[in-house]
């Protein structure tokens, strides 16, 4: 630190910030020089836990490491464990799994994007895309009976079915979501207060996203074209068109445009999947055990979700290890902060749209 | 198995040449037809040569996960798995501790996003990992001790006392099997 250069400390609790991070800031005037991040406050122990629990347990406790990717957790899971047993899912099941995850990408996508005008004020815009993601929150309540923790999936495949009247509803809820979802993207990427704080601010150049590994919109809005749904098709993604919006800005803007275009890229794969599914199981039976060691990955909301099961012949595992998205895209706030504003940091932090709950585990 | 699961056949036989033990090669897919392919390295310091292989190919490192050996006929120590994507596909690299090669040294100056990681795994599970340029806790209190989380006994075992030995097993472990 240099003479001209002072610390400043911001959170562990703050206004601005959803959840407990410590940021050492170094400024000079009101501009940073340099971060450090300091994470560690809700640490939960969640992979030592489960190596106490069975398998099947696992699916619950892994769909609770964080609420807005949640079904992620338990997807993937579910999946690292078929991996390892040899399981083939039912091809209805793995349109539910495609259906579950991508409502919740749009819950998900558009609670960023609220918190987004939160942080820069402008209140109206805030409630107004609250509101709309209620739309969302409803179907998730209609068709799962919960608005966060989904509980679709379980080993072999999923625990819930649709039918006609169901498929109905969803569709007609996206027909009322769609053009709402529309307008509020016109704001985000034309209005003038929002543009003015997120256009040309918290840079993450393409060598430094690609240095650092970072995954998910975060990624994608600085050039790299990473998704796991395609470049590794999983469930039903092989049999679904959607197209991988790719952003080249690295700004906070560029990470909202991509956010915003995959809410419609959701929509239109929702629609297929209600479209496409077959009739058929919706679950498979559980193989034997295996000593063996599997892997799975998975596109979350916020991107690439890694498990990692090591088995031991019984149905308490070894080792269950997950990497989430966040925890790759933490340190990139340290390119995207440095000669930034101190009034740019919340903005900047929640345009990579963290989970410390995931990252910390 | 090889030609025929998806993988890069220059990155499988440089990696395949550091892993000369029996069974230290595995392929396997799922059943979307994705590549997984595993290998386990002869010695632990060999994981900075198998990361430059990787690293050269342009694959991205997606998680380290070390666990416990402890008890392992073999006397192992410690393993850590390091999971790489390379165009859609896993190359899984496992390297094992012991007492004669108790360390691992740190990849963080060859894949940057490294350094999470091995703070990780030296912190929660004591994997000593030499040479990292940032050594420091990434969780928890520089005051709390390495290996804590061993040390977890779930409120479950405990609210069953009367019913299991686990926790009786537990203590008497803790009192190095005295009774």
């Amino acid at each position: 630190m240099s003479s001209s250069t002072f610390n400043l400390p911001l959170g562990p609790v703050h206004v601005a910030l959803e959840e407990p991070v410590y940021f050492q800031l170094e400024v000079q005037g009101e501009t940073i020089r340099n971060v450090s991040l300091t994470s560690g406050h809700v640490h939960r122990g969640m992979e030592a836990m489960a190596a106490k629990r069975n398998l099947v347990k696992n699916t619950t406790l892994t769909e609770r490491v964080c609420s807005l990717c949640s079904n992620s957790h338990s997807f993937t899971y579910c999946m690292a464990v078929e991996n390892a047993l040899g399981i083939t899912v039912p091809m209805r099941a793995r349109y539910l799994r495609v259906l579950a995850e991508e409502i919740k990408r749009i819950a998900s996508h558009m609670f960023n994007t609220a918190i987004q005008a939160h942080i820069i004020g402008f209140k109206s815009l805030f409630m107004h895309v609250m509101e709309v993601r209620e739309i969302v929150q409803d179907i998730k309540e209609t068709v799962y009976g919960n608005r966060m923790n989904l509980a679709a999936n379980c080993i072999g495949g999923v625990k819930y079915n649709i039918d006609q009247e169901l498929i109905d509803y969803m569709l007609r809820a996206l027909e009322k979501f769609e053009p709402q979802v529309a307008e509020i993207r016109d704001l985000y990427l034309n209005n003038h207060n929002v543009v003015t704080r997120t256009k040309g601010i918290g840079l993450l150049p393409h060598e430094d996203a690609i240095s650092l590994g970072v995954v998910g919109p975060v990624a994608r809005a600085s050039g790299i074209s990473d998704d796991v749904r395609r470049d590794s098709p999983y469930s039903a993604y092989p049999e679904l068109d959607f197209k991988v919006i790719v952003k080249n800005e690295c700004d906070i803007h560029a990470r909202t445009q991509v956010r915003l275009d995959e809410i419609f890229e959701s929509i239109n794969i929702i629609r297929q999947c209600c479209a496409k599914m077959p009739e058929g199981a919706h679950c498979a039976p559980m193989n034997p055990i295996p000593v063996t060691e599997a892997c799975a990955r998975s596109e979350a909301p916020r991107g690439e979700v890694f498990y990692f099961i090591r088995t031991n012949g019984t149905d308490i595992p070894d080792r269950l290890k997950w990497r989430v998205p966040s925890y790759m895209n933490w340190e990139a706030l340290g390119v995207m902060m440095r000669n930034c504003e101190v009034a740019d940091v919340a903005l900047i932090t929640n345009s990579i749209d963290p989970c410390v709950s995931c990252t910390e585990r | 198995m090889p030609d025929i699961i998806k993988g890069d056949a220059g990155v499988m036989d440089a990696l395949a040449a550091l892993c000369t033990q029996p069974n230290a090669i595995r392929h396997t897919e799922d059943s979307f037809g994705n590549g997984f392919h595993w290998y386990t390295l002869d010695r632990a310091d060999e994981i900075t040569g198998a990361a430059k292989i990787l690293k050269d190919a342009g694959a991205r490192l997606a998680i380290i996960a070390a666990y416990n050996r402890q008890g392992d006929a073999n006397g192992l120590m410690h393993s850590a798995c390091y999971e790489f994507v390379l165009k859609g596909v896993v190359y899984g690299v496992t390297v094992n501790m012991d007492a004669e090669h108790p360390s691992v040294p740190s990849i963080t100056t060859i894949f940057a996003n490294a350094d999470w990681h091995e703070r990780e795994m030296m912190e929660l599970y004591g994997v000593n990992v030499t040479s990292h340029p940032n050594p420091r806790r990434l969780f928890l209190d520089e005051e709390l001790d390495k290996g804590l989380l061993g040390d977890i006994v779930p409120l479950s075992i405990m609210m069953n006392g009367s019913t299991s030995n686990d926790l009786w097993e537990r203590i008497l472990s803790d009192r190095g099997g005295q009774s």
